[in-house]
């Protein structure tokens, strides 16, 4: 066998990247699920990110509600008035904002601080592992909502201490998931094999690790979402968000406790739900999505 | 292919010999194995108890300040309730009585109900174990039958159904969810009657005790909350047994079961499901913590009087004694489940019990 | 008398419209009752598919069409009642890996009474004296007969499947790789016992393999199947001696036999893919790589026709007359196919000091729960010249794979050192990554070795980036692409490690490892997971690049062929000690340890008469060294010795020297053994021990 040394050879024309992503474009737009998910979820951001521009303070306010309280939907109000007298319809608009954020601030958090902890856990064994691990299985252990609520109820009503207690309580899932994928990832021989190459540790987590567990951090966070989306809008039903904010935990609270379940006031207590609904499924279908491509084994 | 039989675990020239009786040193290894998961559940506790310390007795900026907000109180009234309250203590005496006063049952004295936290806590746990109680088994029955199911036949049409039906369930919130069922069910929509009861564990002036008139009388204020719970619980339940049914389908010693002969429900029955249930079972007992979750919104719904109401109603001042014992209640329960599934899958899973 | 078994026209598909796989297409094959058939190929050529469908255990994706005749009656048309009842009871499976072919979490009694609970409508009680029967006559004692699967070794979970294979007593067992993950002496007693059991109850035998040479030690007739045809089908020693098809003839060279001349140094593979099985196939499928197609190859329509007397091939040369691509002498071929010279002589003269060294080396892993510590590496001497390449054989758990990790610097050792030119190693940070610029790894399976993330540019210039050789880096990645046989280079850049073949890939990895520009390679059961014919490919790569490149390699493997086929020296290992060093000529040929006796009689070959002559026991435990001799529990020169011998008590309480390092071109080899060179005759004469050389030819 004669070895011929070429000429180096002229950059590709397609970045090997792009076509990754474009074969994961693809496979997402064969699932009629995922599209639907990211229709809705798409439709929602640009709707909440949007309302300040035909929504005006004056829908918002409680004083001077131009409605009589809790009546059913005409042609001015859409949606009929909530307890104040307000249009429920701008409302409806104005409550995806807090949920998206704090859903998304939140995720953002518990994707850092779990990733980090889980990759780190997996990577060295030993007694760093043991004592992440330790305080990781013991912090999944705690009840969710009771931790929550005594984090808001102490730290004091608001968006931030909800955003705080939601972080706190699901960091732990994803270092959990995270520290389980890095462990298998690094069973497999190509580890072996950068590190026979050369590669320090950083380096392995870095450019061997995490490329192949950030799919599972992309699922996770997406599933993540949803499941901050629906805490913030409990914590904030059982009073514990900002008062004078508008939110569809928040609405759903006020019609609770201002009677429209004996009043049948089915147009204040749909729409909000209905709209949580939507957006956990939206995200929901997504991240399913997601797994799905990433691991063909689940079935569609 | 090259060998991969594991040098390690091959038995030398003892692979002759007749090995140990199981009983002797299964025994041996599992009293370990309950000493080392036991050990970790009181650690766990401990740092629970810190935990709520901290989170109760620490952070609140002015625990005196909260109590006596709206009622004119005279500095002397102010020191009396800080000594009172243990506040001008040092941190670590205050932590020790803390554990003290837990590990004793004490666990304060309720701001708003002015009864011991502890006495509250015997009221109402009954109510909380019978709604739990009964909405984790319906769940878990109906989760793991459709999860078998729809996971041996993947893509059909059970499949696609339950699972659509599951993941739309479990993004409705749960408080949502009971409104709605008892606007329908219990107001009455349309042309629905007032089937259920409104709220409450039992309508006032029927009999209490055993008799059969109050248990049916239970019975039917538990139909809404329950049937709340079953819906948005049991999704997760049939996702985990769906997945570990997914799992199993592509082991080869399915393709061996088959090969002897064995019907296809033969072969998913005594093969396939005892082997998916092993996985499935911890987790399942890991899901208790969102049982508890949702347990606090349903009640609160329905006014059912127990731990989660008590939880809702220690939020209106916030009642920081109260609170924080139903937290400790609710999490050292979750800490018992955790240890209960460690010993049960031991037990179950032979992989295991012999390492 | 009707054959048991007669199967025509099979075809299967799997899955439909422009996807779908035509996994077999046009099998035809009788079995008689009695008989052993053989059925050899290489990854997906269609033989397993062929052997499920004989029992209808394919996917519900697949379509079968044609005619199965068991017994006269059609499995293809067959209700699924009478379907099941033929299952187990009138032929049975033996799959291979039984760690996942038995339910793990029942007892392996429990899974041998289930047939004959099903099929035999007796109760428990019978069922389980059966099993227990079963069991002790496939060497497994019934008193374990409650344990789990895991519990066992891979030799005895197998032969577990060979008991629950019987225990409906059926007319046929079909075995699909029974014993592909076996080492080799185990792979011997288990096929010692499968063709003894089988010819004492008359049972009939299909079995499935891609090892040629094992189908040919236990069949009597032997199929070679091809892009999902039969191409040759006929008596296994003449398919194989004097074949009538260019790919048997082919596949069988890829089988190097001990001794051969024309396969030493002189790794022979077949370049090219097996076609893909979604196209349609128009004339013979082997055509486009066969070195003696003519045009008619491409167009003419294909059968098995006769080729000799009961035999059968599909060449159209037979046609012709003539024997169909048959030999001219094995020899000459071989010299034809070494298109290069074979590199330096037998007995390279290492220039100055070895290029690395393995030194009084220990590897030992501490306890752990339930077991002691674990001596993998038990001093060894070890050196590799420049541009020499060495062999280190031996089984699973004898430390072999630690050795080899050690020597990359990827596991500290207890004790001892490794040096590279002659310079002590030692670990840290930087003189690690030092080492690595000259010392490479080369691993087993090479999917698993890639980054399923990166494309093959960013896998082969992971290692210069790495160490910031940034200049050039282009240049070199299609460099050594070429150099690896990945040409043109460019084409092969933007692909992923899924998209490529088998042979393709672990061409990658040594593309990575020569971008460090290496002066040793180590190579850890580098060609074990090919396919044989990709397997000649590899090690002719290796071979030409030590020709070019002076690369100096360790190759470690189970394989002695391997050895035979590429290696200048061998040392053979034992339970963490080297037992027995020197040029490959002198170890192969005229062994002196009985443990490389016993691997060398173990290997299944066709043209020897005497049966090969497995060990007893199982491979040995490294927490549980015997005193004395370590192999002497196992060995038969020892169990030949009278009792109260005094040499018998020297192998039970002397340990043995350590071998030093095989001095520079010397032509003996080194053993470690107190009765080196003994034979057993000898010995229980009590006569003057002599040094019988036993040629094996």
């Amino acid at each position: 066998m004669t070895a011929t040394t070429q000429a180096p050879a002229p950059p590709e024309a397609t970045p090997p990247r792009l076509i990754a992503l474009r074969r994961f474009a693809g496979e997402f737009a064969t699932r009629p699920t995922a599209v639907a998910g990211l229709a809705i979820l798409v439709a929602v951001t640009v709707l909440a990110l949007a309302a300040p521009l035909f929504i005006h303070a004056s829908d918002l306010d409680v004083i001077n509600a131009p409605g009589q309280p809790i009546s059913p939907p005409s042609a001015r109000f859409p949606l009929g008035t909530d307890y104040a007298g307000r249009s429920i319809l701008p409302l409806l608009i104005w409550g995806a904002r807090p949920s998206l954020a704090i859903g998304v601030i939140a995720t953002a958090l518990t994707m850092i601080l779990g990733s980090t902890i889980g990759l780190l856990a997996g990577h060295y064994g030993g007694l760093t592992s043991k004592v992440l691990m330790a305080v990781t299985d013991w912090f999944i252990a705690l009840p969710t909502l009771p931790l929550a609520i005594a984090l808001a109820a102490v730290l004091g009503q608001g968006d931030t201490s909800i955003t705080i207690a939601i972080a706190v309580t699901s960091w732990s899932a994803t270092a959990r998931l995270i520290r389980a994928q890095t462990l298998a990832v690094e069973a497999r021989p190509f580890i072996e094999r950068a590190r026979a190459l050369g590669a320090r540790d950083d380096q392995l987590m870095v450019r061997q690790v995490l490329p192949n567990v950030a799919p599972f951090i992309l699922v996770s966070a997406t599933l993540t979402v949803a499941g901050a989306i629906l805490t913030e809008t409990t914590l904030t039903f059982l009073g514990l968000g900002n008062p004078t904010d508008v939110s569809w935990g928040a609405m759903i609270n006020q019609a609770f406790f201002q009677g429209a379940v004996s009043a049948g006031a089915w147009w204040y207590i749909l729409p909000p739900g209905i709209a949580i609904l939507i957006v956990v499924l939206g995200f929901t279908l997504i991240g399913r999505a997601v797994e799905n491509i990433l691991n063909p084994r689940m079935g569609r | 292919m090259s060998s991969t039989s594991a040098p390690l675990s091959a038995q030398s020239l003892d692979a002759l010999e007749v090995p140990p009786s199981g009983g002797a040193s299964g025994a041996r290894d599992f009293a370990h194995y309950l000493t080392r998961k036991l050990a970790a559940a009181v650690i766990s506790f401990v740092m629970l108890l810190v935990l709520g310390f901290v989170i109760f007795s620490l952070m609140p900026s002015d625990p005196v300040e909260s109590l006596t907000r709206g009622h004119a109180t005279s500095a002397r009234q102010m020191q009396f309730l800080i000594r009172q309250l243990g506040l001008n203590q040092p941190v670590w005496e205050r932590f020790g009585h803390f554990v003290a006063n837990t590990l004793q049952g004490h666990l304060g004295y309720s701001w708003q109900f002015e009864t011991p936290v502890s006495t509250l806590v015997a009221q109402r746990l009954w109510p909380t174990i019978l709604l739990m109680g009964s909405s984790t088994i319906v769940s878990i029955l109906l989760g793991m039958w459709l999860g078998i199911h729809s996971g041996w036949r993947p893509g059909r049409v059970l499949d696609r159904v339950s699972t659509g039906t599951a993941i739309t369930f479990w993004s409705v919130p749960t408080f949502w969810l009971g409104i709605i069922l008892l606007v329908l069910l219990s107001t009455g929509f349309g042309p629905i009657p007032s089937l259920f009861p409104a709220g409450g564990m039992s309508t006032p002036g029927t009999p209490g005790g055993l008799t059969p008139a109050h248990i049916l009388d239970v019975a039917h204020h538990l139909v809404l909350p329950c049937l709340t719970l079953v819906l948005v619980s049991f999704a997760q339940y049939q996702m985990i047994m769906r997945s570990s049914m997914v799992d199993e389908m592509g082991t080869p010693y399915l393709l061996t079961a088959r090969a002897k002969g064995l019907r296809d429900a033969e072969v998913r029955r005594k093969h396939a499901v005892p082997n998916a249930l092993l996985p499935s079972v911890t987790l399942i007992f890991l899901q208790v913590g969102t049982m508890i979750t949702g347990a606090i919104t349903v009640e609160t719904v329905y006014s059912w009087p127990g731990l989660g109401y008590l939880t809702y109603q220690a939020l209106q001042i916030p009642d920081l004694p109260l609170l924080e014992g139903t937290f400790i209640v609710f999490s050292a329960s979750v800490i018992v489940f955790n240890l209960l599934a460690d010993l049960l899958y031991r037990y179950l899973d032979p992989r295991v019990r012999r390492a | 008398m009707a054959p048991l078994l007669e199967v025509r026209g099979l075809s299967v598909t799997y899955g439909s419209g422009g996807q779908a796989v035509r996994a077999v297409r046009g099998v035809d094959f009788t079995l008689d009752a009695g008989q052993t058939l053989g059925m050899a190929g290489e990854s997906g050529c269609g033989k397993t598919t062929v052997a499920l469908s004989l029992l209808r255990l394919l996917p519900a994706s697949a379509r079968l069409s044609g005619e199965i005749l068991f017994k006269g009656e059609n499995i293809i048309g067959l209700g699924w009642q009478k379907l099941r009842a033929v299952r187990w009871a009138e032929a049975s499976v033996v799959f291979q890996g039984a760690m996942s072919a038995l339910n793990p979490v029942r007892s392996i009694g429990e899974q041998i009474c289930e047939p004959i609970v099903l099929h035999e409508k007796v109760g428990r009680r019978v069922a389980e004296r059966r099993a227990a029967d079963l069991l002790d006559s496939v060497g497994v004692p019934s008193a374990r007969r409650a344990s789990y699967p895991h519990e066992l070794s891979g030799g005895q979970r197998q032969r577990v499947m060979i008991a629950m294979a019987l225990a409906c007593e059926p007319d046929l067992i079909i075995a699909d790789e029974p014993t592909t993950a076996l080492d080799v002496i185990v792979q011997a007693q288990v096929l010692d016992l499968m063709t003894s059991l089988v010819r004492d109850r008359q049972i009939s035998m299909i079995v499935i393999s891609h090892d040629l040479s094992v189908l040919a030690e236990t069949c009597d007739r032997l199929a070679v199947m091809y892009a999902g045809r039969i191409a040759e089908l006929g008596p296994s020693r003449q398919v194989l001696g004097s074949s009538r098809h260019p790919y048997t003839r082919i596949l069988a060279r890829a089988f190097p036999r001990m001794g051969d001349p024309g396969s030493r140094m002189a790794p022979a593979g077949l370049p090219g893919e097996p076609p893909d099985l979604r196209e349609e196939i128009t004339g013979c499928p082997f055509a486009p790589r066969c070195p003696e197609a003519v045009a008619d190859c491409l167009t003419h329509e294909i059968e098995l026709w006769p080729a000799g007397e009961q035999r059968l091939s599909a060449c159209i040369k037979v046609l012709e007359g003539e024997p169909g691509g048959l030999q001219a002498h094995p020899a000459a071929e071989a010299v034809r196919d070494r298109a290069e010279p074979a590199g330096p002589a037998a007995e390279p003269a290492n220039a100055g000091q070895p290029v690395l060294e393995a030194r009084g080396l220990r590897v030992v892993f501490p306890a752990r729960r339930g077991r002691g510590p674990a001596r993998a590496v038990d001093d060894v001497n070890l050196t590799i010249g420049r541009g020499e390449i060495v062999a280190l054989i031996g089984e699973s758990g004898c430390g072999k794979s630690t050795l080899a990790r050690a020597l990359v610097g990827l596991a500290e050792p207890t004790g001892g050192e490794v040096r590279y030119a002659g310079a002590p190693l030692r670990y840290s940070g930087g003189a690690l990554r030092e080492h690595r610029r000259h010392v490479q790894l080369v691993l087993q399976d090479p999917a698993g070795a890639l980054n399923p993330k990166q494309n093959v540019y960013d896998l082969v210039a992971e290692g210069p980036r790495l160490h910031g050789m940034r200049a050039g880096l282009t240049g070199r990645v299609h460099d050594v692409l070429a150099r690896a046989g990945l040409r043109p280079p460019a084409q092969f850049v933007s692909r992923y490690p899924h998209e490529l073949s088998g042979g393709q890939q672990q061409r990658v990895v040594i593309a990575g490892a020569l971008a460090l520009e290496p002066s040793v390679i180590v190579a850890d059961e580098p060609v074990s997971s090919l396919d044989a014919s990709v397997r000649g490919e590899i090690l002719k790569l290796i071979l030409g690049l030590r020709d070019q490149l002076s690369l100096a390699a360790l190759i470690v493997s189970h394989d002695l062929g391997v050895a035979w086929n590429i290696a200048d020296r061998v040392a053979v290992m034992y339970l963490g000690r080297i037992v027995e060093a020197g040029p490959v000529s002198e170890v192969l040929l005229r062994p002196r340890h009985p443990y490389t006796r016993a691997l060398i009689s173990v290997l299944p070959d066709a043209s020897r008469d005497q049966p090969g002559r497995a060990l007893a026991g199982e491979p040995p435990d490294p927490t549980n060294i015997a005193a004395g001799c370590r192999f002497h529990p196992r060995c038969p020169l020892h169990a030949a010795l009278p009792a109260g011998d005094e040499r018998a008590e020297q192998c039970r309480t002397t340990p043995v020297p350590v071998l030093p390092a095989a001095a520079d071109g010397t032509a003996t080899s080194l053993v470690a053994c107190h009765l080196a060179g003994l034979d057993e005759s000898a010995l229980a004469d009590r006569g003057q021990p002599s040094q019988t050389s036993r040629s094996l030819f």
